[in-house]
């Protein structure tokens, strides 16, 4: 045991423990989250000069990919939650810098999805990723649409880091293994969608 | 008719074994629809998240619109009885430090290994340039900070290319970080194996023998420093000076 891990306030423990639940549960520990540092929004608008869309766009940035990291377990508490909140808000300031400067927005389509790709080795992941720029997104964004609200909800709770367990408790279906096959089923109706345009 | 799906969802959950990895890698390669069905995965993948996002953005708007008053919050406060438990730490351990220099005690084994963590462990070099391979994400997520994701692309890496001795020193170095300290051996050991002129293998097993602290290592430690001594291995002068320390 770390005994120098920093003491985490009760309000932030119960946050981090509300986002590791299911759905209402969990829904409510972002809401707390979202609501507890929003005053970096003002931070963002007068330390860096941000116009209030853009600080209010980086501040939801911050929140999200913190939910997902508190979801997955990839926080662990070697900073008090505060701390890492604002080392996030302010890494994702210098990516928008970084954006502004170089105009580069079109390659970080895939950066959600990195830790993803970076399993595959680096020659296989180039073939993977000059398929993936031929990719009509508008197009496949507008199929997700069309697949039909059961599926369209399954898929984005799977996206959104649920396990296919935790799908069924949320989703009342009868084990993992029925939502798992659902939901490939899902996929490839998407898919037939999209390759039918 | 092969069930695509199930397999891609296979490999990206790391339910293959690393022979199977590798198969999934050629047939990327060698056979086109397999690749576009495995790039329509992840395009998929990414388009849900973002919808994902879109959504969470909607509602995070909702919440603001509710509650004007949101962005005037002041940031929060630790709560006065945290300030005072941690000046009544740091009282006492003024006193304590006090003593214990008097006495001069030696350093313990554990604190060397501490010190050494931290002056060369809290960083690994990004190379300049504009390529985005597994190894320079997998150091730019150390450097964040975000140690598992980063473990877990060294760990892959090394799998499937077993010479990669940067990957496997630095799934090493992590997982030590991590204090999961029998991986961390695991992948010194393996490291060991390798004919590099400056091999720390044998440094880094002591070192982590000295965190991991069950009975006997310790002994095994002072063993493999001695090791790194008379075989004038990688890391011989700090291996010599905590030898010469007692504990």
């Amino acid at each position: 045991m770390n005994l120098f891990k920093p003491f985490l306030p009760t309000e932030e423990r119960e946050i981090i423990d509300s986002i590791r639940q299911n759905g209402g549960e969990r829904k409510k520990g972002e809401e707390r989250l979202f609501n507890r540092y929003s005053y970096l929004i003002k931070e963002g608008i007068h330390k860096y000069a941000l116009l209030r869309e853009e600080a209010f766009d980086l501040y939801s940035d911050t929140i999200i990919s913190a939910i997902e990291k508190i979801a997955d377990g990839s926080f662990q508490a070697r900073s008090s939650l505060k701390t890492w909140i604002f080392q996030i808000f302010h890494n994702k300031y210098v990516d928008l810098l970084r954006k502004k400067t170089t105009n580069k927005s079109s390659i970080h389509r895939t950066l959600s999805i990195t830790e993803l790709l970076s399993q595959i080795s680096d020659h296989s992941k180039t073939v993977i990723q000059e398929l993936m720029e031929k990719t009509d997104w508008e197009v496949l964004r507008q199929r997700l649409v069309q697949v039909g609200e059961n599926c369209r909800r399954m898929l984005m709770l799977w996206a959104d880091g649920y396990s296919d367990k935790e799908i069924a408790q949320s989703m009342e279906y009868k084990t993992a293994d029925v939502v798992k096959t659902t939901r490939l089923r899902c996929l490839e109706k998407l898919k037939q969608l999209y390759h039918s345009s | 008719m092969e069930n695509y799906p199930d397999y891609i969802e296979a490999y990206f959950s790391g339910a293959l074994s690393p022979e199977e990895r590798s198969e999934f890698e050629k047939r990327i390669e060698m056979d086109k629809n397999f690749a576009e069905e495995v790039a329509f995965y992840l395009s998929a993948k990414q388009v849900l998240k973002e919808e994902v996002n879109r959504e969470k953005k909607e509602w995070f708007r909702q919440l603001a619109d509710q509650n004007p008053d949101l962005e005037k919050q002041p940031a929060p406060v630790r709560t006065m009885w945290v300030y005072r438990l941690a000046a009544a730490a740091a009282v006492i351990s003024v006193i304590f430090l006090s003593w214990y220099l008097f006495l001069q005690k030696p350093a313990s084994p554990t604190q060397m290994a501490d010190r050494y963590i931290k002056d060369s462990f809290q960083h690994l070099n990004v190379k300049m340039g504009d390529g985005r391979d597994s190894l320079q994400i997998a150091r730019q997520f150390y450097n964040d900070g975000q140690l598992t994701s980063s473990a877990k692309i060294f760990e892959n890496i090394a799998q499937r290319d077993s010479s990669n001795t940067e990957a496997i020193t630095n799934a090493g170095i992590v997982y030590l970080r991590l204090s999961e300290y029998d991986k961390a051996l695991a992948y010194f050991q393996q490291l060991e194996k390798d004919t590099l002129y400056f091999n720390p293998a044998v440094f880094y097993q002591a070192l982590t023998l000295l965190k991991r602290n069950h009975i006997g290592d310790k002994q095994r430690a002072r063993e493999l420093l001695q090791k790194v001594v008379d075989n004038d291995l990688d890391k011989k002068e700090i291996a010599q000076q905590w030898l010469e320390k007692k504990w």
